[in-house]
């Protein structure tokens, strides 16, 4: 027999009960007692034959049954061919042998043969695999569809391939919804579906036409588009870099606050520091000219406890300047950080009261909602079912469901001691995301200015009567024409990066549908524009005047009209119907709506030296509700759409840390990374052991979740323990200590300029905060962002004479560089700051999520000047000493499973101790209280990196991380002066360094 | 490229784009980033057999100017006679944007003004002399 076969008789015998081979050997007993003995006994044989025997054992049952004599001889003769005879066979023929039954008692001998068969019924009715009946067939007797009609399989199989077919057809029933197809895809019954479905996340307007074409997954309460089904990872490159891509970030959660402008920014002021740029009062933000943007903190917390980045608009002041004190803000924020600001925001503006009336009430809206629909449509559908369908979104329902928010809880909260009012805008105002130079193309061959309407077009319906009030103002008309005329200006301009970063541009713009072209097409940008050049010169030198941001959309009555009266798309395509010349241009006159539209300049790669302006494009604001009818015409001109995934990859080739990933300081980040570890923790596990990388043997101690608690203590530590050899060897150690401690202010200060003085100051000011919460800093970590202290830092990890590089001048460089002492003492007073760093590899490799960044040793250095293609050192394999503990820990898992169906009460015991040692040791990684990381290999870990591909914007591979500071002046002061800032990458699953150039970009 | 230093309020220095045309298949703008051969390989598939232009057009900016030259003199000599050289040159008016880097007043422009010279040569194939 061969080995394979044998294995396949073993495993379709595997399941056959136990009393067929039990039996066996008890036909010729002689009583039911012995019966049950010869039972017991031979329970031992399947276990101790091997498996391909049983069949024969199974023979030899059915010829006793047959015929109690002969099977004697049967058995004998088959245990002599097998050349066995040991166990239970060997007692029951000696059993034979020796005496005949004299008698046998009927009854129990057709108890115990009843028992017998009943268990053979079991073994033959039982299937032992899971597969269907005519895929046992052997393959020669298979024949086409056997699977629909059983009339094609071997007749004594039939009635079992019957059942199955049953039981499948019962299967799919229940499956399958109980109406037909049709009824099912009704609209009323497929609203009702959608309504049902997006209970638990929101779906975004554009969700059906994402669901179509990509891979959906569930964040932050949404259902999110995360990349295209279609192959197209360069293709979005491509049109970000060239062309345009669409992205819709209708997810982000806008925070509204209403206050007096000083009482707001007062109470801003605390949430923020200037030191990392600036705040919510920096001048052209405030006026309402640029978007800023910013870090928040909890108040009065800085530089730890981060919430979260934001960007942020000032509805500009009104012309007239009455009513400039009460000012609007938007906070625009991640999903993930949106709590977490919302309660800091009500906290400190002690805004707890809920406000009713003060923007739309839900239920009260959809009662009314449903009165009119009740009157407008005779069939007196319930408008419930009606709302919420793609292109038909009436978003009133919406609200109720944001997933952010808890529902039937209020979103408007006011305080009566500053009169503050803060309300949650979510999913309140849609925002498309387009990047890329041609965006302008885009925007503006989709979008036409709204056109001058005097007169309503009709007198009962409230469609466009802002519109008409607007236009009866001559000033406002003038100001929507220089609008106009600067949007028609942004024609000219060959990319968004030429523009000032943040203009805001407000516009009132036509229905998008209307000038729909029949065919999609890329736009294209138009030579003829270009003429203009003196015009265009003023708006890039100048921006866009304060005036022109000004736009209805911060009116929400307004938006609430432009949303309740949007010509429905049915009706749209049924006057396209009607229209004479059958694809010509609809002109719906005074019908037409208009929309006011909020456009935003989003700068692009703004640090660094390369790429400058890589990836800027506009941010698009519209009013909830037409969410399709903006999306279609931008894809009909051409734009490419990216979900999350090209998100981060636009943030990664533009360097910027990305919400939430990069924020490890943060509770969102922390959540993430905690998830994120989950995710690659399960899919580790998921691979046989052998077949999947033992990490504590390549020694990476934490390959799915950064320790950056663990890295900057273990850095302190280490600081600490070089600080006290420098003590005890050098004899007059205690006085310069101190000196260098204390004292560096006067002397940088006589040397260097007032600027510098500024910084000096701030320094000692950082110093004696730092003092002051020492035990709170010490506590945890977290990411350095002040901006003067990142640009010192910057200028020190540069090569100062290298190949290649261009020499700065010196004077740039020179007129804000410290002394190194200076310097060295105000980072002592960070003991656990982390630094966000890009790094670019010198040659080969592609970095990973979670690779190690080390420090390189002097070695490396040589090896590497002396050969020029020398791709980095190999780190030796480490030893796990955790698989010989592994290995003990199974075996006495195993036996007590097998103690356990001894004895099961005595077993406790054991288990109480497993219970105790270390719950979870996965072969191949490093059990939790992880040993020093910094140390653990042969190369100082220094930080590790967030973010980290193939760039196909540097043609290298690049990665972006946090570093620990001290370990980083730790390493650049040791460092050669045209070796500065070179550290090398590690990738978790492999023992190779890479050379890597490490930039700190401001 | 002569960058006038920032003023001594806190405002930070930031190039932005030249402005561009929209580009023609013959345009080439040469940057210093590119390898110089690559560059130069460009051109010559342009212009080759199968390159689709009978003229292309090298515009090179500031630094840049050098090495335009440089690639047309280049596509010259190893174009056999074959190619004509027209250079013309030009004044780029270009924007540096200043961003403040704290709130205090003072309303500080948004951009300032600066000009660079800039070349443009158009390279195309020469008729054949009578």
């Amino acid at each position: 027999m061969s080995n394979a076969r044998e294995k396949k008789r073993a495993k379709k015998m595997r399941n056959q009960p136990a009393s067929v081979t039990l039996s066996s050997d008890c036909g010729p007993c002689p009583s039911g007692i012995q019966h049950h003995n010869g039972g017991s006994r031979s329970f031992q044989t399947p276990k101790q034959d091997l498996h391909p025997d049983s069949s024969q054992e199974f023979q030899q049952q059915r010829h006793q049954h047959q015929s109690p004599g002969p099977s004697y001889r049967k058995e004998q003769y088959f245990s002599k061919g097998q050349g066995r005879g040991r166990g239970g066979w060997r007692g029951g023929r000696q059993n034979v042998s020796q005496e005949m039954p004299k008698y046998i008692t009927a009854s129990t001998f057709a108890q115990a043969r009843a028992a017998e068969i009943n268990a053979m019924l079991k073994a033959v009715t039982q299937k032992s695999s899971n597969s269907l009946v005519f895929q046992t067939l052997p393959r020669h007797m298979r024949r086409r569809a056997m699977s629909h009609n059983i009339k094609r399989l071997p007749r004594r199989l039939r009635e079992i391939a019957r059942k199955e077919a049953e039981k499948a057809v019962h299967q799919k029933k229940e499956h399958s919804k109980n109406k037909c197809r049709k009824a099912r895809r009704r609209h009323v019954n497929l609203v009702v579906e959608f309504n049902r479905r997006q209970k638990k996340n929101i779906w975004l307007e554009t969700h059906i036409w994402h669901a179509k074409r990509f891979h959906m997954v569930k964040k932050w309460g949404y259902c999110l588009g995360d990349r295209p089904t279609t192959k197209s990872y360069r293709a979005c490159y491509r049109a970000m870099t060239k062309h345009c891509l669409l992205q819709d970030l209708s997810y982000y959660c806008c925070l509204e606050l209403n206050g007096k402008e000083e009482e707001l920014l007062k109470v801003l002021a605390r949430m923020c520091s200037i030191d990392t740029g600036p705040t919510f009062a920096a001048v052209p933000c405030l006026s309402g000219r640029l978007q800023g943007s910013l870090v928040l903190y909890r108040a009065d917390r800085y530089p730890e406890d981060l919430l979260g980045p934001i960007t942020f608009i000032w509805k500009p002041k009104d012309g007239s300047g009455i009513t400039s004190e009460t000012r609007q803000l938007w906070i625009w924020t991640h999903p993930s950080l949106k709590q977490d600001i919302l309660t800091e925001l009500k906290t400190v503006f002690q805004c707890s009261e809920p406000v009713e009336t003060c923007s739309p009430e839900p239920i009260v809206t959809l009662l009314q909602e449903e009165k009119q629909t009740d009157v407008a449509m005779i069939v007196g559908k319930k408008r419930k079912r009606e709302d919420n369908e793609g292109e038909k979104a009436v978003p009133v329902k919406k609200i109720i469901g944001d997933g952010t928010r808890v529902p039937l809880e209020s979103y408007c909260w006011t305080s009566q001691t500053t009169g503050v009012v803060i309300s949650d805008l979510t999913m309140e105002i849609l925002r498309y995301r387009l990047i890329g130079p041609l965006s302008h193309c885009v925007l503006t061959e989709a979008l036409k200015t709204a056109s001058i309407q005097t007169e309503m077009a009709d007198a009962e319906t409230e469609l466009n009567n802002w519109w008409v009030e607007n236009c009866k103002n001559s000033e406002k008309v003038s100001l929507h024409q220089r609008q106009e005329a600067i949007f028609e200006l942004l024609q000219g301009i060959n990319s968004p990066s030429e523009i000032a970063a943040g203009t805001i541009l407000g516009l009132t713009v036509g229905d998008p549908r209307v000038n729909l072209p029949k065919k999609s097409s890329k736009a294209m940008p138009n030579p003829e524009k270009y003429q203009d050049n003196e015009k265009v010169r003023q708006l890039l030198l100048e921006g866009v005047p304060v005036e022109c941001a000004h736009s209805f959309i911060w009116d929400q009555t307004i938006c609430k009209n432009v949303t309740e009266n949007k010509i429905p798309e049915q009706d749209l395509n049924h006057m396209r119907g009607e229209l004479l010349v059958p694809g010509s241009q609809l002109d719906l006159g005074p019908c037409e709506s208009k929309i006011p539209i909020l456009l935003v300049q989003q700068p692009g790669k703004v640090a660094g030296e390369d790429r400058p302006g890589w990836g800027s494009g506009w941010d698009i604001y519209l009013p909830k509700g037409w969410g399709m009818a903006f999306w279609i015409p931008f894809i009909y001109r051409g734009a490419r759409v990216g979900g999350l995934q090209e998100g981060l990859k636009h943030s990664e080739y533009k360097r910027t840390p990305h919400i939430p990933n990069d924020f490890p300081d943060c509770p969102a980040g922390i959540q993430f990374a905690k998830e994120l570890e989950n995710v690659l923790l399960e899919k580790f596990k998921r691979r046989p052991p052998a077949k999947r990388a033992n990490y504590v043997k390549l020694g990476t101690l934490a390959p799915f979740l950064c320790p950056w608690g663990q890295l900057t203590r273990d850095w302190e530590v280490r600081n600490k323990a070089q600080e006290e050899s420098v003590v005890t060897s050098s004899a007059d150690s205690k006085s310069g200590a101190t000196e260098r401690q204390v004292p560096c202010e006067p002397k940088p200060g006589l040397t260097i300029e007032d600027s510098q003085g500024d910084i000096m100051e701030e320094m000692a000011k950082i110093q004696n905060l730092c003092k002051e919460d020492g035990a709170a800093t010490s506590s945890g970590f977290f990411v350095l962002r002040n901006r003067k202290l990142l640009k010192q830092l910057s200028a020190r990890c540069r090569p100062t004479c290298g190949k290649g590089q261009r020499v700065r001048p010196a004077s740039k460089l020179g007129q804000k560089e410290m002394t190194e002492d200076a310097l060295l003492s105000i980072f002592k007073c960070y003991p656990r700051v982390l630094v966000w760093v890009s790094l670019s590899l010198l040659r080969k490799g592609s970095p990973e999520l979670h690779a190690m960044i080390c420090i390189p040793t002097q070695e490396d250095f040589l090896q590497l000047n002396k050969d020029q293609l020398f791709c980095g050192p190999q780190e030796p394999k480490h030893s796990d000493i955790f698989k010989h503990k592994i290995l003990k820990l199974k075996e006495r898992k195993k036996k007590k499973n097998n103690g356990n169906a001894l004895e099961s009460g005595a077993s406790d015991a054991l288990e109480a101790k497993a219970v105790e040692e270390p719950k979870e040791l996965i072969l191949g990684l490093w059990p939790d209280p992880l040993p020093d990381v910094t140390s653990h290999c042969s190369r100082i870990l220094l930080g590790f990196v967030t973010q980290g591909d193939f760039s196909l914007a540097a043609g290298c591979g690049e990665a972006l991380g946090f570093v620990n500071l001290t370990g980083l002046l730790h390493m650049l002061s040791s460092q050669p002066t045209d070796k500065k800032g070179l550290v090398l990458l590690r990738t978790p699953a492999s023992l190779q360094y890479r050379f890597a150039r490490l930039n700190i970009e401001v | 490229m002569a960058e006038p230093a920032p003023p001594a309020a806190e405002l930070a220095l930031r190039r932005r784009l030249p402005p561009r045309l929209p580009r023609r298949p013959g345009d080439v703008y040469v940057n210093m980033q590119t390898d110089f051969k690559a560059q130069l390989s460009r051109c010559q598939k342009l212009l080759g057999p199968g390159g689709g232009c009978a003229e292309i057009c090298i515009h090179g900016l500031g630094l840049a100017i050098n090495r335009a030259i440089n690639i047309a003199l280049q596509l010259q000599a190893g174009g056999a006679g074959a190619l004509r050289l027209a250079a013309n040159t030009s004044t780029v008016p270009l924007a540096d944007g200043l961003e403040p880097q704290g709130d205090e007043d003072g309303r500080p422009p948004l951009a300032r003004a600066r000009n660079n010279s800039a070349i443009h040569i158009r390279v195309c194939r020469a008729a054949p002399p009578p």
